[in-house]
């Protein structure tokens, strides 16, 4: 009997999500919290290897492009169409909130929110 | 063969052009131009001019022992000064309202209650309708888990006005849905136990009620007077997808008309006041019942006294004599975005406003004393002459295409010039104030950018956006691909497309709306100032008689003015363009050149 490769055609099927990819959990409460409170869906995969390397990989595997990547002190914020050693945003474990956000942020196509929030102008409709 | 140099001192540029003169016509041999030095006709410019005529020099390959003079034109020293008076403002007192834009308001629709901290949900009788107010530091899932809990007991949670960016976490967690406004920065300052409404519009709708008079009327049981009171909360809330009204008991929300003091223009013959809240049109329309302008002054203790003092003083201080009047004003209605007093969440209003532009010039510039500092510093006969607006016509008439009666259109930085020349050689000019820093300060404070550099760039330099890594897409619909990632503060934000590189717009303005600010501001200004300066030129008054118009000046460079001014000019049958300074030069150089070609036609 023929064997068939499904795996490929199971993986397009899966719904588009953003992926993070854990070496621990810490952090990871708040990166879902900063995607739920955008709206975009996110998958959580165990991984290992630095922040950085786990990101790049999620982005690449993730449909939407876009991954993040979580070790113990550091979360990264990857896009799969960026080069490797140039991250969309690298930033401590305190910021993983933020980290949520901006890789939401990525998706959607609004403006990435800065570190230190400076105070934006509201439009005038 | 003689070697001459043409230098022309202007407001923020010193131009030259090296030129050998011999029997027949001057041969141009190179041109230079460097930022002025000092204010223009001052001793101060020598350095700016040295600079010059070196490079110029240079440029064309011949050594400065070479030379046998330096023509310069009779400079005169003009000051121009802005200000603005803003003349409407919006003042909350009792924090009233919350009304704004956060990017992910939760949950949505309508809720009413009382304000009540998060920390006393517990003692809230069962029944009672309540709004919570979630402080800093509570984290969601606690935030969410009280506000069922309260809801178990019987309480009536209505709606929730949070710190944080917790909005549809907190809506997510909920069993029942409300209505959730959150990034509401001085949330402490939400008055409890009084009456409030929350509401949330569905994404991509308004808000419909509380943007109603008698919407927040209806839901507060207000009576006529009452609504009366309310109606500038109202119509502070339209258009946003979130908001939130509290109802104090002196809650009160002014939409103030700020004194903004008076103007008084002093003509030939007359001498009328009109005050700065009547708005440009009508201050412009003052001004031509005057004109011809002698002097102006301003209400002291106001920006607009204060801005016409200091420029008079300046002048006189150059000029050596007391006797310095303002030669021309120009007013432009603008708006500037102020911080609402008393708001909670940061918001802005739209205030209007009146900015000023004014200018003044002396016949006497010290003109001797830079002639002769700079004879020293160049070792070289200077001769200075000519009226700048009669050489101006000569360098413009250099272009192809151009001959008398032509029209010149001077566009600088701090004052528009036009000059006319008849058939019969006489030369009529004119100086008006507001040029290309009005320009710019128009933008920098309509957008509210507080950025002066990054103004004159979004008014140099057409809009793109960034829409992804690789790729922008122009103002004008078109695309443009990078092969390197674009930095990430640009992502999905406006940016301007300068010399130096690509500059994100940091506002949350639309393309469009950039757009929109930096045309409407370039044609308050130069559009209005292009057609008040040929009517004062053009014989009679009738842009009819003018035949050609050569546009000229640096903000002659930019790439939609002079379209906007042709645009403007085009129903009177006059042929304009930008000049082209011996078909070779564009805009730049006139005067200079002029200067070389008197030599030739005294």
């Amino acid at each position: 009997m023929p064997v068939t490769d499904h795996r490929a055609g199971r993986a397009r099927q899966a719904p588009p999500t953003v992926i993070a990819r854990c070496a621990g959990t810490s952090g990871l409460r708040e990166v879902r919290a900063g995607m739920e409170e955008e709206g975009v869906p996110l998958r959580v995969e165990d991984g290992a290897g630095t922040a950085l390397e786990l990101a790049f990989a999620a982005a690449r595997a993730s449909s939407l492009g876009v991954g993040i990547g979580l070790d113990a002190t550091t979360v990264c914020v990857h896009h799969a169409k960026r080069p490797q050693d140039s991250p969309v945003l690298t930033a401590a474990l305190v910021h993983a909130r933020l980290c949520g956000h901006n890789a939401a942020r990525l998706v959607v196509g609004l403006p990435l929110k800065a570190l230190s929030q400076k105070e934006e102008m509201w439009p005038d409709n | 063969m003689a070697l001459v140099v043409g230098v022309d001192i202007g407001n923020s540029t010193t131009e030259a052009c090296v030129a050998e003169i011999g029997e027949n016509e001057p041969r141009y041999l190179a041109s230079a131009l460097a930022p002025t030095s000092g204010v223009k006709g001052t001793a101060d410019n020598v350095p700016g001019v040295v600079k010059v005529v070196q490079e110029a020099l240079s440029a064309a390959g011949r050594a400065q022992d070479e030379l046998s003079a330096v023509l310069v034109n009779e400079a005169t020293p003009v000051i121009s000064g802005l200000a603005m008076e803003t003349i409407t403002e919006t003042i909350i007192t009792e924090s009233t309202m919350i009304g704004h834009n956060p990017d992910t308001p939760g949950g949505a629709g309508l809720g009413v209650g009382t304000t009540v901290a998060f920390g006393a949900l517990g003692d809230c009788e069962p029944g009672a309708k309540v709004i919570c107010v979630v402080g800093t530091g509570v984290d969601f899932e606690d935030a969410a888990a009280g506000i069922n809990a309260a809801a178990e007991r019987g309480v009536e949670v209505t709606g929730a006005v949070v710190h944080a960016d917790d909005a549809t976490l907190i809506a997510n967690r909920l069993r029942t849905p409300i209505p959730v406004v959150d990034e509401v920065t001085l949330v402490e300052r939400v008055p409890l136990g009084m009456r409030a409404a929350v509401e949330v519009a569905e994404p991509g709708r308004t808000i419909r009620t509380l943007s109603n008079s008698y919407g927040i009327a209806t839901l507060f049981e207000l009576d006529p007077e009452q609504t009366r009171m309310i109606a500038p909360v109202a119509r502070a809330l339209v258009g946003n997808r979130s908001a939130v009204v509290v109802r104090t008991p002196a809650g009160d929300i002014a939409d103030r008309r700020i004194p903004a003091g008076t103007l008084t223009l002093i003509g030939e013959h007359s001498r009328l006041s009109v005050g700065m809240d009547a708005g440009a049109e009508e201050i412009m329309a003052t001004l031509r019942r005057v004109r011809p302008l002698e002097d102006a002054t301003g209400e002291a203790g106001t920006h607009v006294g204060g801005m016409l003092a200091t420029v008079r003083d300046t002048m006189a201080e150059l000029a050596g004599s007391g006797d310095v009047r303002i030669q021309d004003v120009l007013a432009v209605d603008t708006f500037v975005p102020q911080k609402v007093t008393g708001a909670l969440a940061g918001e802005f209003a739209l205030e209007s406003a009146v900015a000023l532009a004014a200018m003044v010039r002396t016949s006497r510039g010290p003109m001797e004393a830079l002639a002769a500092q700079l004879a020293a510093a160049l070792d070289v006969e200077v001769r200075v002459g000519g009226v700048e607006a009669d050489m101006a016509v000569l360098g413009a008439l250099t272009t192809p295409g151009t001959d008398r009666p032509v029209a010149i259109l001077d566009l600088g930085g701090g004052s528009t010039d036009a000059a006319l020349a008849t058939s019969d050689g006489v030369v009529r000019s004119v100086h008006l104030a507001g040029a290309g820093d009005l320009v710019t300060k128009l933008i920098d404070s309509e957008l509210g950018l507080d950025d002066r550099e990054l103004a004159e760039d979004i008014k140099k330099f057409p809009l793109a956006k960034a829409e992804s890594f690789f790729h922008v897409r122009m103002e004008d619909g078109t695309a443009r691909f990078f092969e390197k990632p674009l930095p990430t503060e640009t992502f999905a934000r406006v940016v301007v497309l300068g010399d130096a590189g690509m500059r994100p717009v940091p506002t949350r303005h639309s393309l469009d709306k950039i757009r929109q600010v930096r045309r409407s501001a370039k044609h308050k200004v130069f559009v209005v100032n292009a057609v008040r300066a040929l009517e004062q030129v053009a014989p009679g008054g009738n842009l009819r008689q003018i035949g050609f118009v050569v546009v000229l000046g640096g903000s002659a460079l930019d790439f939609e003015i002079p379209d906007l001014i042709a645009e403007a000019v085009a129903d009177a049958g006059i042929v304009c363009g930008t000049g082209n300074v011996r078909g070779v030069e564009g805009p730049r150089n006139a005067v200079a050149t002029g200067l070389v070609e008197a030599l030739r036609c005294p």
